[in-house]
């Protein structure tokens, strides 16, 4: 056996580590999410939602779901070794992520007809996308840092484990929204 | 299968994933706008989503591949 073939089953073997660490994490942290999801049953029910427009909320989730769509693309670049298109896709991806904290922060709760500080209600919906907006934050920065490295030549298309950690962390947070959107945006009416 | 053949394959998981994506997007977008109470087609929607993303984009099935097997 060669040292780089010694060497890249090493990596192969901690990558699969890392992997399992990284999914321990999602998960932890899908707990998070899910105790906020159920608490706005508890508190809206299924018959009422918060009064939010529903077309910003398309928009947002159109603009979450396309960055996934391009973060899978960078990482397959990536594992193929296409690097020019490893960057392309992942500049698309942290450009719609910006957007989507925009659309959240910038616009959706500048015209939410409430304030957080109004009802447990209300509170609840600005924990649920300002957690989730914060995730987006970090994720923004995630693939910004791995974007960085990869800049440098560290990664090929064997050893890249980061590029692929950071596209599932994304895909988390696009998940994620799938049921917020449906929560906060879909299921019930605004109360009269 | 060849290298090219994989990366094709893999473009090729994405883009019906997309499609997918677009379309139940759109269903859940107009049962919450003309059916609002239908919670449970809603959840069904997102879980289907969530699901579809899960396994094509987060590759949740290399956690069972084995300790040095490729991914490609």
């Amino acid at each position: 056996m060669s040292t780089s073939t010694a060497t890249l089953a090493d990596y192969r073997r901690r990558t699969y580590t890392n992997r399992l660490g990284l999914w321990l994490f999602i998960f932890s942290d899908a707990f998070v999410f899910a105790g906020l999801f159920v608490s706005r049953f508890y508190l809206y029910g299924a018959n009422f939602r918060p009064e939010l427009s529903q077309e910003v909320g398309l928009l947002v989730t159109a603009v979450l779901g396309l960055s996934s769509y391009f973060a899978y693309r960078g990482d397959v670049a990536m594992r193929f070794g296409d690097t020019k298109a490893y960057f392309r896709n992942t500049m698309i991806t942290m450009v719609l992520g910006v957007l989507f904290l925009i659309g959240v922060v910038g616009v959706e709760w500048q015209i939410a007809p409430h304030g957080p500080d109004e009802s447990a209600l209300w509170s609840l919906f600005y924990t649920m996308t300002g957690f989730h907006a914060f995730h987006v934050l970090t994720g923004v920065l995630f693939l910004g840092i791995v974007y960085r490295n990869a800049r440098k030549g560290i990664y090929d298309a064997e050893r890249h484990w980061p590029v692929e950690a950071a596209a599932i962390y994304w895909h988390f947070i696009d998940v994620v929204w799938f049921f917020f959107y449906a929560a906060l945006y879909l299921i019930g009416v605004p109360p009269l | 299968m060849e290298l090219e053949e994989k990366k094709k394959m893999a473009y090729r998981i994405g883009d019906t994933v997309l499609i997918l994506l677009v379309a139940l997007t759109a269903g859940e977008y107009f049962i919450g706008k003309y059916a609002p109470y239908w919670w449970a087609p809603l959840l069904a929607i997102a879980l289907l989503k969530a699901f579809f993303v899960v396994r094509d984009f987060m590759h949740i099935g290399r956690l069972f591949a084995g300790e040095e097997e490729e991914v490609h």
